[in-house]
C-alpha cells in the first residue's frame, strides 16, 4: 500500500505535465501575485466587473481580446482578435506594443520569461 | 584711466542690456515659451501634481525614495507638454467655431512634433506608470494612503493624455494643415 502512494502521485505528476506543460508547472502563481501587485494593481483590479484604468484582469485566461463589459478599450485591443491563453499573455506581456500597436497600457513589459510565468500562472488563478 | 576705459563701457554696456532687456525693443520678439502657453485648466493640473509629488518626496523611507522617483520622470515630462504638447490645445475654442486663421500657424511645428515624438511620449507616460507602481507598493507597506491616492489618480491623469489630449493635439494639427493656406 506505501508503494501505490507514490506511485499515484508520479502518474499524476506526469498526467499534470501533459496537460498543462512543463512552463506552467514550472511558474509559482505565489510569486506572480506579488509581482502582479507591485507592477500591475495600480491600473487592474482581479475582481470580477470591476474596472479601472484598465479592465478587470478576473477570468482574463481563456477570454477574447477586447470583450470585458463596461471597460472602454482602444481601437486596438478592440480589434486584436485574439484570446488570452497563456502563449499570447506571454507574447504581450512581454513587449505589449509590439504584439498590440497602439494599445494604450502603458507598461513596458516583463523581459524576464520567468517572472512572466509567474503573473501567467496568477492570472490563470482569477476565475 | 586709458587701459579702464574699455572695461568701464563693456560694464555699461552689459548694464545698459541688462536694463533695456526686460523692457524689449520696438521689434523685440517674445520669449516662445511666454508666447504660448498652455490652457489654463492645464497649467494648475501641472502645478496642484508637482506640488503633491514634491511634498511626498519630501517624506522620510521608501515613500521618499519612490516619489523623487516620479518626481523626476514628471518634471521632464511636464516640461516638454508645456513646450510644446499642449500650447495647441489653446486653439480648441476657436476650432470649435469653424475659425481658422493663418495666425494660428505657429501651432503647426508643435503638432507636428507631437505626431513625431508620439512613441517616445507614450515611453514617458509608461515610465511614470512604472514609478507611479512603485509608489503605491511603497504607500501600502507604509499605510500611507495620500501616496497610494495621488498614484491612482494621477495614473488616471497620464490616461487622460494617451485617451483624449494627444489625439485632440492631432487633429488640431490636421485641421491646421488642411485649412491654412499653403504658404504658411
Amino acid at each position: 500500500m506505501s508503494g501505490l502512494i507514490p506511485r499515484a502521485v508520479a502518474v499524476g505528476g506526469m498526467l499534470l505535465t501533459s496537460l498543462l506543460g512543463p512552463a506552467a508547472l514550472a511558474a509559482d502563481a505565489g510569486a506572480g501575485k506579488s509581482a502582479f501587485q507591485s507592477s500591475c494593481s495600480i491600473c487592474h483590479s482581479v475582481q470580477p466587473g470591476q474596472n479601472k484604468i484598465g479592465p478587470s484582469l478576473f477570468g482574463v485566461v481563456g477570454r477574447k481580446t477586447g470583450s470585458v463589459t463596461g471597460y472602454s478599450y482602444s481601437p486596438a485591443n478592440e480589434a486584436a482578435n485574439m484570446t488570452w491563453d497563456d502563449a499570447t499573455l506571454d507574447k504581450y506581456l512581454e513587449a505589449p506594443r509590439t504584439v498590440i500597436p497602439g494599445t494604450k497600457m502603458t507598461y513596458a513589459g516583463v523581459k524576464d520569461a520567468g517572472k512572466r510565468g509567474d503573473l501567467i500562472a496568477y492570472l490563470g488563478t482569477l476565475k | 584711466m586709458h587701459p579702464r576705459s574699455p572695461t568701464l563701457f563693456a560694464v555699461l554696456a552689459i548694464a545698459g542690456a541688462a536694463w533695456i532687456a526686460p523692457f524689449g525693443g520696438a521689434d523685440a520678439q517674445p520669449a516662445p515659451a511666454a508666447a504660448h502657453l498652455i490652457p489654463q485648466s492645464l497649467q494648475i493640473e501641472h502645478r496642484e501634481t508637482l506640488e503633491q509629488i514634491s511634498l511626498l518626496a519630501r517624506r522620510k523611507g521608501p515613500v521618499g525614495v519612490a516619489a523623487a522617483k516620479v518626481l523626476v520622470l514628471y518634471k521632464r515630462h511636464a516640461g516638454r507638454e508645456d513646450e510644446f504638447v499642449f500650447p495647441p490645445l489653446r486653439l480648441l475654442p476657436l476650432l470649435a467655431e469653424g475659425k481658422v486663421t493663418p495666425d494660428m500657424a505657429w501651432a503647426l511645428p508643435m503638432t507636428d512634433r507631437v505626431r513625431a515624438e508620439q512613441e517616445q511620449i507614450f515611453d514617458e507616460h509608461t515610465q511614470i506608470t512604472e514609478a507611479l507602481n512603485e509608489l503605491v507598493a511603497a504607500g501600502t507597506k507604509a499605510h500611507d494612503n495620500d501616496a497610494k491616492e495621488f498614484a491612482e489618480s494621477a495614473v488616471a491623469d497620464s490616461l487622460t493624455d494617451l485617451e483624449i489630449l494627444i489625439p485632440t493635439i492631432l487633429l488640431i494639427g490636421d485641421t491646421l494643415h488642411s485649412k491654412l493656406p499653403a504658404a504658411h
